[in-house]
Order: C-alpha cells, then structure tokens, then sequence
C-alpha cells in the first residue's frame, strides 16, 4: 500500500517536474521598513505556472512587482504570504539551483576579477570538475565575444560586455532554467539581436526561460507567453500570439499590385460594409534599418553616408 | 617578566580542573540561548507567534540536516580563493610597504644603547606586527560582505547552489591566508631586522702580559673582559654585557697567542623554566599571606627583612638532569623604608631545603640584582645540615631524593623589603631553539588575526561595514583591556563601578572612603545600579577573547620558552571562538534576505 504510495508520489512529483518549472501560489510580499511598518505592497497574491521548453516574460512598469516576483522565486526575498515553487521545491531551497542559470538586473559580478576567473569562480560553485570548467568557460566566452577581453578585470568593461560576461556566467552550469531579469538592457541592437536569438536557441534546446523585460518589443518578438502585472497585481497572462492578435481589423500583405488594384480592393471592402482604415506601404523598423546597415558596413568598409 | 599563575597552567589543567571546558560550554549554551531568543523574537514580530517559531526552528534543523552535510570544501576554496584576490586586488599588499618604512624608522629610535637591546628590538618587531594585523584582519574582515550585498554581488551568489556556511568559512579562510602570508613576510622581515641589528663581534685589544686575560674592543656600544683559565688555555669567554658574551678561541700561529673573539652569544634564546608554587611566611615563621607594601598591583607580595618572613617554592621534578650546577634565576623586587647601603644593595640569602623539612643546606647569600635578571649557579655539593646535624651534602642525593626540594629566600637587612611573585623564581630546566620561541610567538598573533576575522566576518553578515567594524573593534578594545574591565566587574578595584566613581569624582571623595551621600537609599540604589552594569560587563568580559593573554610576545622578548600548554590552551580558545562566530554568522546570513 505504502509502496503505491510513493511511487505515486513520485511519478506526480515527476510530472511535476517535466511539466511545470515554477509554479507560484498566492504569492505576495511586502515590504516593511525597519520598525516592521508597512512600506510597500509590492506583490499581491500572484498565481503563475511556467511550463517547460517555454519562454515566460514578465511584462510592466517600472514598480510593478517584476524583480520582486523574480526574487522571490529565487530565494532573495522570502514570501509575505503564499509560496514559490522551482523544480518542486520550496525557493528557499539551496539545492534548487544547482539547474538555475540567473542574469541579474545589472551583472552584479566582482569587478576584480577577469572573465576567466570570474567564470571560473561560478563553475567552482557549482563544483564543477576543472576540466570541464576550463573548456566550458573558453566556449562561453567564445560564445558572449568576450575572447579579445577575456584577461582584462571586469572594472574595465563597458556595460554591454559586464551584460555579456553576466551573461556567461548564468550559462556556465548548462541550466534547465534561465532566469533573466532586463536581459537586453545595456545591449546595442546588435547585442540585443544576439541576446534574442540565444534566448530562442535556448528553448529550443528544451531550456526554460523567465524573463522580465519593460522592452515591448523584445518580449514581444520571443516570449511564448506573458503576464502583465501592474502596481503588484497580475492584469493579463496568455499566449503573446493570441493576446496580441486584434480580432477584428484585417491585415492584408501583398506584393507587386498596381494602383489600381489597390482602389479596386478599398471599393470591394467598402462595397461589402466594411471600413479601410489605411492603405499603407509597411516600414520596416528601426532594428531592420540599423542591422542591415552594419551588415552592409562590414560587406563593403569605407563606405560613407552620401558616398555613392 | 610578569608572568601570572594563569598563565602557568597545563593544557588539561587547563581544560578540566580550571574550568576551560566548563565555561566554554556555557559559553556556547548562553550564546546560543541569545542568539535563539533575539531571532524568535525578529521573527515573531515578523511572523507572528507561531510561525515565527516555525521559521526559527527550520533554519537549526536546516544547519544540521541540509547545510552542514552538503557544505563542500571546494566551494569554501573558491571563495577563500576569491577572498585572496580581492584583498591583492585591492593592494593589501601597501601594508608591507608601511611595515617595512616603520622598521626603518625604527631603527633611528631603538637605543642599540639599551641595557637589553634584544628584549627591546624583539617586542618592537612582535608588538609592530601585532598591531598591524590585528587592523588588517580588522579592515579584511568587517568590509567585504557588507560590499558584496550593498553592490548586489551577492545576489549572483545566493542564487547557486551555496550554501551559508560555506560563505562564512570561505570568507575566514580566505582572509586568514591573506593575514597568513603578511605574516610570514612580516615575520621573516622581523627576523632580519633582528639579526641585523644585533648581531656584532669583538676584536680582543688590551691582553695582559701573561695573555691570560684581555678586554674586546668597544663595538655596538660596550667592550667585554676575559680571562682565560689556565687548565683550558684554548678557551674562554667574555663577561656578560647587554644580556650576551661571546667565546673567544685561542689558537698559536707561530708561537703567538691570536684571540679571536666570536658571535654573540645568550641574546636570543628561549630558556626553559620550571616553576615552584609560591608561599609566605611571617615574622614569627608561621604560614602566612605575603606583605603588601603599598602598591595597587598585587602581583608581587613582600617578605620583611631581618626576620623570619621567607618566601618559599616548593619544587617537583628534580632530577640531576638540570645538571651539576643548579641553574636559579631570581628577578626579585626591592623595598627600601631606608636608603642603605646602595653600593651593596639590599642582601638576602637562599636555603635549599628537603621536602620533608630535615635536609637543609647552609644559608646562601646574595645581594640582589634589581631590573635583571638574575641568574645564579649551585653546585651539586654544599655544605649543610640533616635533622641539625652538619653535613656533606648532595643536591640530588641528599636534598632532593623524591625530586621534590623547597627554595626558601629572606631578606637579611632590617627594614628592607623584597618583592616576588611565583614566577620570579624559578630552575632552568634548559634551552630551546630561539626561532621556535619566535614561532610560536607568531601562532600568538596569529590567532588574534584569526579571531579577529571570526568576528568580523560574523558582525558583517548582519552590520554594515562601518557598524561591524566599530563592533569588532569593541571586542579588541574590551579584550585587550579586559584585565580592568574584569577587576571593576568583580568589584576588586577601590572606587566601586562607573557612577559611583562618577560621583566621587563630582564630589573630588577619593577611592578609599565610603561612599557618603547622606542618604543610605541612594547611595545603596547608586551601587545596585553599579552591580548591574559591572554584572554586564562581567559576562562580556568572560565571553570575550582575552587578547592579553593571547600575547606571548613578552615571553620571546624575556628569552622565555612559551609553555606548550599555553600554546594548545590558545588554539583551543581560538577554535572554540571559530565555531562560535561561523554559527552565529550563519543564523544571520540564512535569515537574511539578500535582495533587500
């Protein structure tokens, strides 16, 4: 009978497991001042699950509970009310992060240390063997382009190399969950670009990744799902694609039609009572436009604006 | 040399029948009762009653059940080792730079003039470099944490698989092999300054006609004389100057007699000491306590001259090992209630006397050496006495045949005083090797570094680095001085406790009257309030390190072997202190949010 037991226990904690990464249940913090009074009620009673292979963005303004709903899952606050759950453990549980890759807010990492050693220094804590510790740190830094400064202390670098190397860091322990908080805040585009596609390669290595972002349109452009929170309370969470998607307005895309075409298309929308709201011809954005520049600076060097 | 009765004990002496065992064990019991009941009390006004208990019995069940079984030692290696290469990063190494322009200052101010000049370079170089790890340990200890979670560093962390325990050890190791490697450095720096500065050799000038005797020429400040011994003309040694004399080799070189005078010899040495235990007796002969002349300090008690008063130690462990000529050392005090005679001095003489009391040499006289040491040879065959009756005797033989003997010392001049204390008496029992004294003169400060480092790594899992060091530095302040401290707590010291004293000195009433204020109520709420803080600062005192007792700096100065027993019974309070401050720094860090 007890044998059924556990081994029902376990495969629902192996379920668990393989089927939801974190799972936050009536979650809520507040934060008091140092005679116990109540400063802020950052976060009220949020109810989150993230599936594995899913990238889960958490979306709102500045002061709506994102950090602290990361922290919190993370073990860095603890939990007014309600509990966290990562792997089907308590947050507060070291063990958990043995699989947990973590990018903070800025890279709060030592400023003394190179990249080497500080890649070093987080294997160590993972325990890695020295082997594998070397080889994987020279791939990461390969990896984060950080191979022309991989020697010099981190006091040195520019805030999207501290990114990078932070970066870095969360990865040395090949996580099953990665923890990004701002991911591409102090990225130029081209580092945000990066950043977005390791994002997307990650889930599709079957990694699961958290992210909080103010940046619309980097949540947009690779998180599966969302939550929007605002002043601590969650206003919406769903799939981006369904959430994003405007029932009723048409887009049409379509290429290589005269004018006349065209008129001929506004006269049947309108014919059949419906309302053109524009005829347009699409931008692109200023990601593209930029991008394609610097492509083009490294195809042809020398180059100048005006310069035919 | 002070050296006091505590100081004297054996390890396990120590350990059980004095009470180390028992007062640490208290120590950790009432430390951790504290430490429980300030935590509950946090929690529970956080959590509230029940939870609040919930929260502060998880984290103990977590240390015994989680932490402490899955601490690695490599992940406490690599914050020892990220400790190092904060504290080199960050130019701890300048500290060298400091202690180096010191020594050559020092130089300029250390009176090569002096009377012992080895005692006195010694205690520079030891105390100097106490002092100056003593702060870097300070400095080390109390910042780097508070730093890590004020830059957020910390979060990147936490947020591995580490444990509390291992940020705490990892942080003591690290800083410990910083102050570690200074201290070597410092120490071997030391040695040569040391070396240096005394190290120096004669030329023989001035020989008698018949080359039996000469003086050296005048370097580092003095010249010797000599005298050869005319059964062993190959050769001799100089007098004793400046704690020191050298041996002079007599060779012939066509058929004249060349002197050459070698090293110094006696200036750095660690003489091994065996101590008696000390009792008085007064002017009719009976047991009694010893005289106090007047002084506040107690440490030495006074015998009357020209009477019976003696001052007796009772030795065990005599054997003829300690050779054919009995190796005393005196360092004796004088009292004068008159001037004197002072080209004499005061004079007194010393009986060796049988256990049993029937065996007694014949008196022994001497004039007493004030400010020095005095070292005195007995030989083995002395004249004396058995159940009153004169006798040939032999020291071992006759004396001492169960190894045990008594030293009685008296003061012969009437009116005259002489002061001693256990420890101003005592049998050379041989010599031990002067860089192992130094050694372990250096453990000492070694562990005050690491002491000091415990608590401060401790205070800064929960202060901010300037609160932990002023923290810190409390506990040095009250450890050095914890002698004072401790007398006032007990109410030994005349004058009674802080407001008490403060109202004497309002009302300018000196320390020995009663304390009158007209009103018994008062006065009585006045002391109940002094016992209270003085209660206080008891217990802080007794669970504080006593830094002066970690000290032997002195007992390498003096050239005294530090007795192996203080060794140990030092490294077991620093262990103790250790624990103590890693499990207290882990309650804190564990109960700490760290993104707060």
């Amino acid at each position: 009978m007890s044998a059924v037991a556990t081994a029902d226990q376990k495969s629902a904690s192996q379920a668990q497991d393989t089927d939801v990464i974190i799972e936050t249940r009536n979650l809520g913090k507040v934060y008091r001042d140092f005679w116990g009074r109540k400063k802020v009620n950052a976060l009220k009673a949020l109810d989150i699950e993230v599936k594995k292979g899913e990238i889960f963005g958490l979306l709102g303004p500045n002061g709506s509970g994102k950090s602290t709903t990361i922290k919190l899952i993370q073990g860095l606050l603890f939990p007014t009310s309600g509990r966290a759950f990562v792997f089907g453990k308590d947050a507060r549980d070291v063990s958990k992060n043995e699989r947990i890759g973590y990018l903070p807010e800025e890279s709060y990492l030592y400023k003394f240390l190179n990249a080497e050693e500080t890649l070093d220094f987080y294997g160590r804590l993972f325990d890695i063997p020295a082997s594998t510790r070397r080889q994987r740190t020279d791939q990461l830094i390969k990896m984060v382009g950080l191979d022309r400064a991989r020697r010099r202390q981190l006091r040195e670098y520019s805030k999207g190399m501290t990114r990078r190397i932070g970066l870095a860091q969360a990865l040395i322990n090949e996580p099953d969950l990665l923890i990004l908080d701002e991911p591409t805040t102090g990225l130029d585009p081209i580092g945000s670009r990066e950043m977005k596609d390791l994002i997307l390669r990650l889930r599709d290595e079957g990694k699961t990744i958290l992210m909080c972002s103010h940046q619309l349109a980097d949540v947009q452009d690779v998180c599966d799902r969302v939550a929007i929170l605002h002043q601590g309370e969650l206003r919406e969470l769903g799939r981006v694609d369904s959430l994003l998607k405007v029932r009723d307005v048409t887009e049409v895309h379509a290429k290589g039609i005269s004018e006349e075409v065209k008129q001929k298309i506004v006269d049947l929308i309108k014919n059949s009572g419906g309302e053109v709201m524009s005829v347009d011809n699409p931008t692109t954005t200023m990601e593209e436009l930029f991008l394609d520049i610097v492509r083009e600076s490294e195809q042809r060097p020398g180059a100048r604006f005006g310069s035919k | 040399m002070r050296i006091e009765r505590e100081r004297m004990w054996g390890f396990f002496e120590w350990l059980f029948q004095q009470g180390g065992l028992l007062s640490g064990v208290l120590l950790v019991v009432l430390l951790s009762a504290l430490a429980f009941t300030v935590c509950y009390l946090v929690a529970m006004a956080r959590y509230g009653p029940g939870e609040g208990f919930y929260v502060v019995t998880r984290v103990i069940y977590e240390l015994f059940a989680r932490d402490l079984p899955n601490t690695s030692c490599k992940r406490i290696f690599a914050f020892a080792k990220l400790a190092f290469q904060e504290a080199i990063r960050r130019k701890v190494l300048a500290v060298m730079a400091v202690f180096i322009v010191a020594l050559l200052f020092a130089g300029w101010f250390l009176d090569p003039n002096a009377d012992y000049p080895a005692k006195l370079y010694i205690s520079f170089v030891l105390t100097g470099t106490n002092y100056m790890v003593l702060l870097l340990g300070l400095f080390l200890s109390c910042f780097s944490l508070p730093a890590d979670i004020k830059n957020k560093t910390v979060q990147t962390i936490v947020t591995k698989p580490v444990r509390s325990t291992e940020i705490v050890l990892g942080r003591v190791l690290g800083f410990t092999f910083v102050g570690t490697v200074l201290l070597v450095l410092m120490g071997l720096l030391s040695y040569v300054f040391v070396d240096r500065g005394l190290r120096h050799t004669h030329e023989a000038e001035e020989i008698a006609a018949d080359g039996m005797s000469g003086t050296t020429s005048f370097d580092s400040h003095h010249a010797h004389t000599f005298n050869v011994n005319p059964n062993a003309v190959k050769e001799a040694a100089t007098d004793e100057k400046k704690g020191h004399r050298h041996f002079v080799e007599i060779t012939e070189v066509n058929g004249q007699r060349v002197y050459s005078i070698g090293p110094a010899e006696g200036m750095l040495e660690a003489k091994i000491p065996v101590f008696g235990s000390l009792k008085f007796t007064d002017r009719e002969g009976k047991e009694a306590d010893g005289l106090n002349v007047g002084y506040e300090s107690n440490y030495q008690k006074y015998i009357e001259g020209g009477t019976l008063c003696s001052a007796i130690w009772s030795f065990n462990g005599i054997t003829e090992s300690l050779g054919d000529e009995l190796p005393i050392e005196l360092t004796l005090k004088a009292f004068r209630t008159y001037k004197g005679d002072i080209v004499t001095g005061v004079q007194g003489t010393i009986i060796l006397r049988s256990s049993n009391g029937r065996v007694e040499s014949e008196r022994i006289p001497f004039v007493i050496k004030e400010f020095a040491v005095d070292e005195r040879r007995v030989n083995r065959k002395l004249k004396g006495t058995v159940d009153q009756v004169p006798k040939e005797l032999d020291l071992y033989k006759d004396i001492a045949p169960d190894g045990k003997m008594e030293v009685i010392v008296r003061c012969s001049d009437k009116g005259q005083y002489f002061g001693m204390s256990q420890a101003d008496l005592f049998l050379r029992a041989g010599q031990n090797s002067f860089a192992w004294n130094m050694f372990k003169g250096y453990l000492g400060i070694w562990l005050q570094m690491l002491i000091i480092i415990c608590f401060g790594v401790m205070f800064s899992t929960f202060l901010s680095g300037p609160v932990a060091m002023i923290a810190t530095m409390t506990c040095l302040a009250i450890g050095f001085f914890g002698g004072i401290a401790e007398e006032v707590a007990r109410g030994t010291t005349p004058g009674g406790g802080p407001v008490e004293s403060m109202i004497r000195m309002a009302n300018q009433a000196g320390a020995m009257v009663d304390l009158d204020l007209g009103n018994d109520v008062l006065e009585k709420s006045i002391q109940g309030v002094d016992t209270g803080i003085m209660g206080a600062l008891y217990l802080l005192t007794m669970g504080l390190p006593s830094f002066n007792d970690l000290n032997t700096s002195e007992f390498v100065a003096y050239g005294v072997n530090i007795f192996e027993g203080l060794v140990a019974r030092h490294m077991t309070m620093a262990l103790g202190y250790f624990v103590l401050t890693a499990i207290v720094g882990y309650f804190f860090l564990k109960t700490r949010e760290m993104a707060a």
